[in-house]
């Protein structure tokens, strides 16, 4: 049934229709009106779930690390500084191969206090062995929910879906909710093959010495990678449900593209009519999204990228001293190929800093007219 | 028999590629090859230790022991185990002070366990004639006690158990001494004290009533026929006032005279109204075996009531049984009628000034402050002496005691073969009860060890409970403790080493002694003893300081599962020491200080 929802509250029917058993959570602007939706749910029966309130984002994730364990659907969702808080038990999570899923509002981190959109605080955990999805619109949102704990149960890692702070969380669009009877069909009810049990007692997590914990460690790479096999399969079968997909990725107009564009998160939909504008001009431009980002589709990036001159990263994110994290991932992704595009890496829209169609467009104009970037990364829109 | 070594189950899982690594980080086999015991530098032991109250008992009493059979329903069980260390529990159980229970870890949660009224309920379950399942074969050594007060039973009890043979002598008629003439009646029965003799008899003792040493035979004699002798013949002789009138008129006697004679059924004419001169035990004894005569009764003493020597709690059923009190009081003057009655006492007002030599304060008389007292008769009890005549200077006397050493040894000129002993009120010791039956256990003990050609000091050291001086009877016969585990006879369980949280609170059982008005009346024993199920109520209290009751505190906690349960009907626990990381949280959480942390290094014997 189609509704006007934010992009928040399409996380919460997503949690709802995959009938998640365990949601612990700690409250955080822009994040918050997820979890007291999920909390009304759970308060008149909607949902039937244990709801968690615990004193911070490092035991929200760390009560769910305890649920997935005892063999239960297990969600949380948090932002910024909470995802930074987080940190140290993502990493436990994903090692201990519990398929949880979190929501991440991407939000700038402090200082200066800022709660607008950035995904410097996702791209921070590039390394903990999460699956991250990254969502252009609250349709894509909710149907990220139920995909990703297809996929997390599926290859036994935990799935991060991250969507920007206000332009997603709290605008409201049409969403069609799916039916709960079909999302089953979808979604059947988590079977863990290992959890917690009385009759099969194991200890779970405990020293594992230098003679094993390297074999661990390559067998959860390996499974991680098998996200790139597996997901497209999700995907089908999704569409074949719902009649909506949302690949690894997405290639927009880059067939004889002189220039592509590559974005993640709401940024995408901006740099669309940016693209649509220049080719009524008649200029050769195109747009990737970047939907997974952990695991990297390394081949289909250099598939879609090596047939350009040139390529442009718009990075909402800064490592300072660096530049933008997709940037960096691409250029790494396209090294192998004999013959490499130039890359133009862009920093824009920090700290929920409005980009505009008129400045992709004038990133994809400068591109189009230089060889090579003057600087890397150009900071565009910067007050000089 | 050793427990099944849990080491011997290890088993490895073969780990040869990464294909075999499971599919989330857990446990694929067991870590019982990692014998982390190795790890330990201190380990836990179950030991059993000494109770604060069996530290606190001058005769040893392991009440802990016995009120465990107590709980079992095991009455006579209780009984003999009861009478290991300490021979007259019915006794005791009514007229002991119960060192034991202002000992008791138990006060720091709510009140002590009544471990009195338990013991006299343990004394009543089996008769004292009862064949005594310990009792060895004679080994021809003789003992001979002079006095059969509490000292000399017991010296006589503890003889039999070490296989002497004894001859047990009393002046007077009937046996008993002090317990006889002293204690009156409604505070110990008369038969209660004959039952034990009848038990003393039937253990072999040779009871020989109204035989006076010094008169109908010398002590000398004794010494040359028997091998040792235990000198026990109390102190009988009252203090005099000094003062003028005191020996002119008949209705001035010692309160010990006077319950002398009660308790023989002798009639004593002492008026209307009485004034009793003291504050210790016959004084109290004295007034209210007045009261019970129907008279009129004032006790009056020269210091304050918290100087009284005297029990409390005699001193307040006392005063519940209607006796006087006049305290800062002393006597000056007694005034006489022609007729040699009293006319009045004069007394005089006391003030108390700085502690004298026994730590109370001094009382001292306020300038003529003088005032009469009214009375028909007056006792007295201003303290007690020993009568030594019979001595004959065979026995060094040494302020008014009989000198002797650790072992309760006399000094004696070499008269017979007899090595001479001496224990109760003669010797330098408190004069209650228990501390005479104490002294007749130490000087059997130190007798034995004569016999055998062992030094008594040495004994000690593997007997002394606690910081002594009470000594286990136990322990020298090598009798097995009712816990079968290790022993440490030298560690006192404190409540410092109690961990409370495990132990509720409940109120002691209330028998409800007879008002003071209804007991006044009788020369009947006022309290009933426990009925069955207040016995158990009351032994449920008890925390068993220092010995295990196998409540799994230290197997539900121990972190390492190391705790197993000996099973198959064997007592207790044993630690797996190969996995044992002596964390100590065993001990640290035992409620009852029932575990001992030792060295690693420190050598043990095989458990037992």
């Amino acid at each position: 049934m189609k509704q006007v929802i934010k992009g928040n509250h399409a996380v919460s029917h997503g949690v709802r229709l995959c009938r998640v058993k365990v949601i612990s959570a700690y409250p955080i602007t822009p994040q918050t009106t997820i979890v007291e939706e999920l909390s009304e749910m759970c308060a008149s029966g909607e949902l039937d779930a244990e709801f968690i309130k615990v004193e911070s984002e490092h035991s929200a994730m760390a009560a769910c690390v305890g649920s997935s364990s005892a063999g239960v659907r297990s969600f949380t969702a948090t932002s910024s500084h909470g995802l930074l808080l987080m940190h140290e038990v993502l990493h436990w999570a994903a090692g201990a191969r519990l398929p949880i899923v979190l929501a991440n509002v991407n939000r700038a981190v402090g200082p200066g206090w800022n709660i607008g959109a950035d995904q410097t605080d996702s791209v921070s955990q590039r390394d903990t062995g999460w699956i991250q999805f990254y969502c252009e619109s609250n349709q894509e949102v909710l149907d990220s929910v139920i995909m990703a704990y297809k996929l997390a149960e599926t290859i036994m890692l935990p799935v991060m879906l991250s969507y920007d702070a206000f332009f997603l969380s709290h605008t409201s669009e049409i969403v069609d909710v799916p039916d709960i009877e079909a999302v089953c069909d979808f979604l059947p009810p988590y079977q863990p093959k290992l959890k917690l049990d009385f009759s099969d007692p194991r200890m779970f997590g405990g020293i594992t010495s230098s003679e094993y914990y390297y074999e661990g460690r390559y067998v959860m790479h390996r499974d991680g990678l098998q996200a790139l096999e597996y997901y497209p399969q999700v995907c089908r079968d999704f569409e074949a449900v719902f009649g909506r997909a949302y690949d690894l990725l997405e290639a927009y107009r880059t067939d004889d593209a002189e220039v592509i564009m590559v974005t993640a998160g709401t940024l995408t939909s901006v740099s669309r009519i940016a693209v649509d504008h220049l080719r009524q001009r008649g200029k050769k431009v195109g747009l990737m999204k970047i939907r997974m980002f952990r695991p990297v589709p390394v081949h289909g990036w250099a598939q879609i990228l090596g047939q350009a001159p040139k390529v442009v990263v718009v990075d909402r994110n800064l490592t300072a001293s660096v530049g933008g994290v997709f940037a960096a991932e691409v250029q790494a992704a396209l090294y192998p190929l004999e013959c490499r595009p130039v890359v133009f890496p862009v920093i824009a829209g920090l700290g929920g800093r409005d980009v505009t169609p008129a400045d992709i467009e004038g990133v994809l104009d400068y591109a189009l007219g230089h060889e090579k970037p003057k600087d890397v990364p150009l900071f565009w829109g910067l007050k000089q | 028999m050793a427990l099944k070594r849990r080491s011997e189950l290890a088993q490895t899982v073969p780990f040869n590629t990464w294909r075999d690594y499971p599919p989330m980080n857990t446990s694929v086999g067991t870590m019982l090859h990692n014998k982390t015991g190795s790890w330990r530098y201190i380990k836990p032991i179950y030991e059993d230790k000494v109770p604060a109250c069996q530290n606190a008992c001058p005769a040893g009493n392991d009440i802990e022991g016995w009120i465990k059979f107590l709980q079992r329903g095991d009455y006579e069980g209780a009984y003999r185990h009861l009478k290991r260390e300490e021979p007259f529990p019915a006794i005791l159980g009514r007229v002991c002070f119960k060192f034991c229970e202002s000992a008791c870890n138990r006060l720091t949660l709510d009140h002590s366990v009544s471990i009195k009224e338990l013991e006299r309920f343990v004394g009543d379950q089996v008769t004292p004639s009862k064949p005594h399942p310990d009792l060895p074969a004679d080994h021809g050594k003789t003992m001979a006690v002079v006095g059969s007060g509490p000292a000399g039973m017991s010296a006589a009890y503890f003889g039999r158990l070490l296989g002497f043979k004894v001859a047990l002598f009393e002046k007077l008629p009937e046996m008993g001494g002090i317990l006889r003439v002293g204690i009156p009646g409604y505070r110990l029965p008369r038969n209660v004290v004959e039952a034990e003799f009848e038990g003393l008899h039937t253990m072999g003792v040779e009871l020989f009533p109204g035989i006076a040493v010094g008169h109908d035979i010398s002590l000398s004699e004794l010494a040359d026929t028997y091998d040792y002798v235990f000198l026990a013949s109390g102190v009988h002789e009252s203090m005099r006032l000094g003062l003028a009138g005191e020996d002119a008129c008949p209705r001035v006697m010692s309160g010990l005279n006077m319950l002398r004679m009660v308790a023989r059924g002798r009639d004593v004419d002492l008026g209307r109204r009485v004034v009793v001169i003291g504050g210790g035990n016959t004084a109290i004894d004295a007034a209210r075996t007045a009261v019970r005569m129907g008279l009129d009764a004032t006790i009056l003493y020269r210091r304050s009531e918290s100087e009284m020597p005297a029990h409390p709690e005699e001193i307040q059923e006392g005063r519940e049984e209607g006796v006087h009190f006049r305290f800062l009081a002393a006597p000056e003057r007694i005034d006489l009628n022609d007729d040699s009655t009293i006319r009045k006492l004069v007394c005089c007002e006391m003030e108390l000034g700085p502690p004298d030599a026994s730590g109370r304060k001094r009382p001292v008389k306020k300038p003529g402050a003088l005032f009469d007292v009214e009375t028909d008769s007056i006792l007295t009890a201003i303290g007690e002496l020993p009568v030594f005549d019979y001595l004959s200077d065979m026995v060094a006397v040494q302020d008014r005691v009989v000198a002797v050493d650790d072992a309760l040894q006399a000094r004696s000129e070499g008269h017979g073969k007899a090595k001479i002993f001496a224990g109760g009120d003669i010797v330098n010791i408190p004069h209650t009860v228990v501390h005479a039956v104490a002294s007749g256990k130490r000087a059997a003990v130190a007798m034995d060890c004569d016999r055998i050609g062992r030094s008594f000091g040495d004994a000690l050291k593997e007997i002394t409970i606690g910081q002594g001086p009470a000594i286990s009877f136990s322990a020298y016969m090598g009798w097995k403790p009712v816990n079968p585990v290790r022993q440490n006879l030298h560690v006192v369980v404190d409540s410092e080493k109690i961990v409370y949280d495990y132990f509720r609170k409940a109120p002691p059982v209330d028998k409800k002694t007879q008002p003071g008005h209804l007991r006044k009346t009788s020369f009947e024993a006022y309290s009933r003893s426990f009925k069955n199920r207040e016995a158990q109520e009351e032994a449920a209290r008890c925390m068993h300081c220092g010995r295990c009751t196998e409540c799994d505190n230290c197997l539900i906690l121990c972190p390492d599962i190391s705790v197993l349960v000996k099973g198959g009907g064997r007592f207790g626990y044993a630690f797996d020491y190969d996995y044992c990381k002596g964390c100590g949280v065993c001990f640290t959480e035992c409620p009852r200080h029932a575990i001992t942390m030792i060295d690693e290094e420190t050598p043990l014997e095989e458990e037992v």
